[in-house]
């Protein structure tokens, strides 16, 4: 399969992604009802798109091409409301968060499609081991030469919208340690990391031919890179996010990575340098592992910096394309967090298991999360 | 006396349960034990299989359970009732209420087949006090066979959680209208029904409280301990046990007690309850002895003369539950193979139609030559093939775990389709 042309599309466009997970409402485990579910999901008329994943216990919701944060956040409640309904009905439960906190990999059910199968047999107990829940943002780029500079620009907020996501601390009924632990199976892919330092069109369909004559992979599909571009819809997708515990959040975060692309490429305030990969790895592991609390490091400067601070720094740069882009409630909450004591989902999800001590309760308070009764 | 006829002596009637015939148990525990991890091996069957096929045997070889041994009785209530309250807990009344359909299915399967078992039956020239009753034991699937598959072969998804909710509504169901006949006899003998109505009115609100009693007891335990710890799971075995103690001395219902208690459990708080299936490995031998004991109750063969009746009855029965079932299957949100597998799956009748029959037949003494061939036939026909159906009717809707997955080394994409 070729490349194809990259498909134009507005700039700063939004499109989001949510992967939920499925639950029962007898212990919360997992359950496999992504096809009881869609079943009454087509008979509502949405915005927003409902598909099945890889394993039939997690959906996942996409919004239409948005233009700013009141109409991703319309369509997110939407759906939501719309798949709590449905999920009633059958008797199943949704949430949010990067990992299912006890689920039990090797009892995942591949969603029945030739692609899933394919995927599952090729990588084998990892396929099932990535049963984590993230979320994508897909920005809209006028030209692909623009969306390879916009890509690497952003690498350097990857570890800024990890923090500000991250979800999954319990990984099969154990606390890891990490903020983010879903990203650990993700690493484990050999497609996955950050995509290779070109910045024109043309060196990455040259790269992308290279690759596809070895074999190893046959569309854009079998790169898991933290950002890679979509041609076909003319975007760069953010991939890095846990699913958040609400909707409103992960709608807080499109628009602030809306935010962040808009000041990046009008203002242009740095050029990207193959360099500030150099302790990418790094800063990701620090943004997976304390969250806000992780410090992370500027390859160019040396400069170490708290990203609680580094993101209330990048809220002052975008504050004008805030206004603009009439994303300043979403930022609110991100200010909001960045203000309070307990910040991130994840530590959420543990204060809840340290006053309950039963991961199905966890699950359980995850779901009334969810579906917008704050727990 | 040749020696296996001595030995044979030697173990009696397994069923007595005294220490001089305990080698009847123990051979009979060891059998089925191994019948049970055979039929798994081999053919992946559930091993309570097994269990039943042993049964079964000692039917054809005519020691087959006698109801009215007390300590075989008491094994099977306590059996019984672990396997009822999971059941009851499964229910979760904000499902009915969110997917009205669903609970239409409930009621109108159940119906069905009352009306469709009680109209067999008078065509083909049973009394009507037998039909009525029949209709309404007919009503209730096997929860013991339906959660034992479900538990065994670890089943999930939607037929399964529907096959759950709509065993423990018609099964309540059934237990209520039995008790209903049977006072509504008592209430209309002219002798007597100045002295039964307070027994009636007492039984049926001395069930409801001591099953919510039972359930508060459970909930207040699972939250100051893990439902999954051995010791924990020893205090909730030993609740159950004085709960059905309490159920026998008032003279309440042993079926309503625990599931009542189950149900109770799950509906008065949205709190996940998780506790090991049968309350672990004690509540599991009983589980076995259980469907030994239901197994061997009675043989195809024991009563020739019903053996019609009861094919005609069960077909009645069968056709009636999955009529409802696929009428309403769209609405409630299945798909025509959904629904295919949950009227398939719906067949299985075993230790609480037993259960039924024999206290009924207790409380009307008149009513049990008509009633008992007939029933025990019933169960015997589908006591093997019950529990066989729900296995691939399950695995037909895809609800099974997966085959382990195969150790072929996989290709690249680049060389696949």
């Amino acid at each position: 399969m070729s490349l194809g042309d990259f498909s134009r599309s507005k700039a700063f466009t939004l499109g989001v992604e949510l992967e939920l997970q499925i639950v029962n409402r007898h212990d919360y485990d997992l359950a496999p009802g992504a096809a009881d579910l869609l079943r009454l999901v087509a008979r509502h008329p949405m915005a927003a798109d409902v598909k099945p994943e890889i394993t039939s216990s997690m959906i996942e919701l996409s919004t239409g091409v948005c233009e700013r944060h009141p109409e991703v956040i319309a369509q997110l409640l939407e759906v939501r409301d719309v798949l709590v309904a449905c999920a009633e009905q059958q008797n199943l439960r949704l949430c949010g968060g990067g990992t299912h906190a006890f689920q039990d990999w090797s009892k995942r059910r591949i969603y029945d499609t030739p692609r899933f199968h394919h995927v599952s047999q090729l990588y084998g107990y990892l396929s099932k081991q990535f049963t984590v829940f993230g979320q994508h943002v897909h920005i809209g780029c006028p030209s692909p030469d623009q969306a390879l500079w916009l890509l690497h620009a952003m690498s350097r907020y990857v570890p800024q919208v990890i923090a500000l996501s991250a979800s999954s601390p319990y990984v099969q009924g154990s606390d890891t340690g990490f903020q983010s632990a879903r990203l650990n199976s993700v690493f484990a892919f050999p497609m996955s990391g950050r995509a290779p330092y070109t910045l024109t069109w043309q060196g990455f369909q040259a790269y992308f031919e290279k690759m596809t004559r070895t074999g190893v992979v046959e569309s854009m599909k079998d790169f898991y890179w933290d950002i890679r571009p979509k041609p076909e819809f003319g975007t760069i997708e953010v991939r890095v996010m846990d699913t958040p515990l609400g909707v409103e959040q992960a709608a807080a975060i499109a628009a602030y990575l809306q935010c962040v692309a808009r000041w990046l490429l009008l203002e242009r305030p740095f050029e990207p340098q193959e360099d500030d990969y150099l302790a990418y790895t790094y800063n990701r592991f620090q943004a997976c592992r304390f969250g806000l609390d992780g410090v992370v490091v500027d390859p160019r400067t040396a400069e170490h910096q708290s990203l609680r601070a580094q993101i209330a720094q990048t809220l002052r740069d975008v504050e004008l394309h805030a206004i603009e882009l009439h994303a300043e409630r979403g930022l609110a909450l991100i200010r909001a967090q960045l203000a309070s004591g307990h910040g991130s989902d994840a530590n959420w999800l543990r204060a809840v298991h340290a006053r309950e001590q039963y991961l199905p309760e966890l699950v359980r308070q995850q779901c009334l999360r969810f579906e917008g009764h704050d727990g | 006396m040749s020696f296996p006829e001595s030995l044979w002596a030697l173990a009696g009637s397994p069923w007595d349960l005294r220490p001089d015939t305990l080698l009847g148990v123990a051979l009979l525990l060891i059998a089925a034990a191994l019948l049970g991890e055979l039929v798994w091996r081999t053919l992946r069957w559930p091993r309570m299989i097994g269990y039943v096929s042993v049964g079964t045997l000692l039917a054809l070889l005519g020691t087959g359970a006698d109801p009215g041994a007390p300590a075989l009785r008491l094994v099977v209530d306590i059996a019984l009732a672990l396997l009822l309250f999971e059941t009851g807990a499964r229910l979760n009344l904000r499902w009915l209420a969110a997917n009205p359909w669903l609970l239409a299915t409930g009621l109108a399967e159940s119906l069905l087949a009352a009306l469709a078992v009680y109209f067999t039956a008078r065509s083909l020239g049973l009394d009507a006090q037998t039909a009525a009753v029949l209709g309404l034991i007919a009503m209730s699937v096997s929860p013991a066979v339906v959660l034992r598959v479900v538990g065994e072969c670890g089943a999930a998804g939607q037929v399964t959680e529907r096959l759950i909710a709509l065993t423990a509504l018609n099964t309540l169901l059934a237990v209520l209208g039995i008790q209903a006949l049977s006072a509504g006899w008592l209430l209309s003998d002219p002798e007597t029904w100045q002295a039964a109505l307070p027994a009636v009115a007492l039984a049926l609100l001395g069930s409801l409280l001591l099953g919510a009693a039972l359930g508060a007891v459970v909930a207040w335990i699972g939250r100051r301990l893990d439902l999954r710890d051995d010791n924990a799971v020893l205090l909730l075995l030993g609740f159950v046990l004085l709960s059905l103690v309490l159920a026998k001395t008032l003279q309440l219902s042993t079926l309503l007690v625990p599931l009542l208690a189950g149900l109770w459990l799950r509906n008065r708080s949205d709190r996940p309850w998780v506790w090991p299936r049968h309350f672990g490995s004690a509540g599991g031998m009983l589980v076995l002895v259980l469907f030994v004991a239901v197994g061997s109750a009675s043989s195809p063969l024991d009563h020739p003369q019903a053996l019609g009746i009861a094919a005609a009855l069960l077909a009645a029965r069968w056709a009636a539950k999955g009529l409802a079932v696929f009428a309403l299957a769209r609405p409630s949100g299945l798909s025509w193979r959904q629904a295919a597998s949950l009227s398939a799956c719906l067949l299985p009748m075993s230790a609480t139609a037993w259960v039924l029959a024999v206290d009924f037949a207790a409380t009307h003494p008149a009513a049990a030559p008509a009633l008992m061939p007939v029933l025990l036939t019933m169960l015997a026909l589908v006591e093997l093939v019950g529990p066989l159906l729900l296995l691939y009717a399950l695995r037909y809707a895809g609800e099974l775990d997966p085959p382990a997955q195969s150790a072929r080394a996989p290709s690249p994409p680049g060389a696949t389709p």
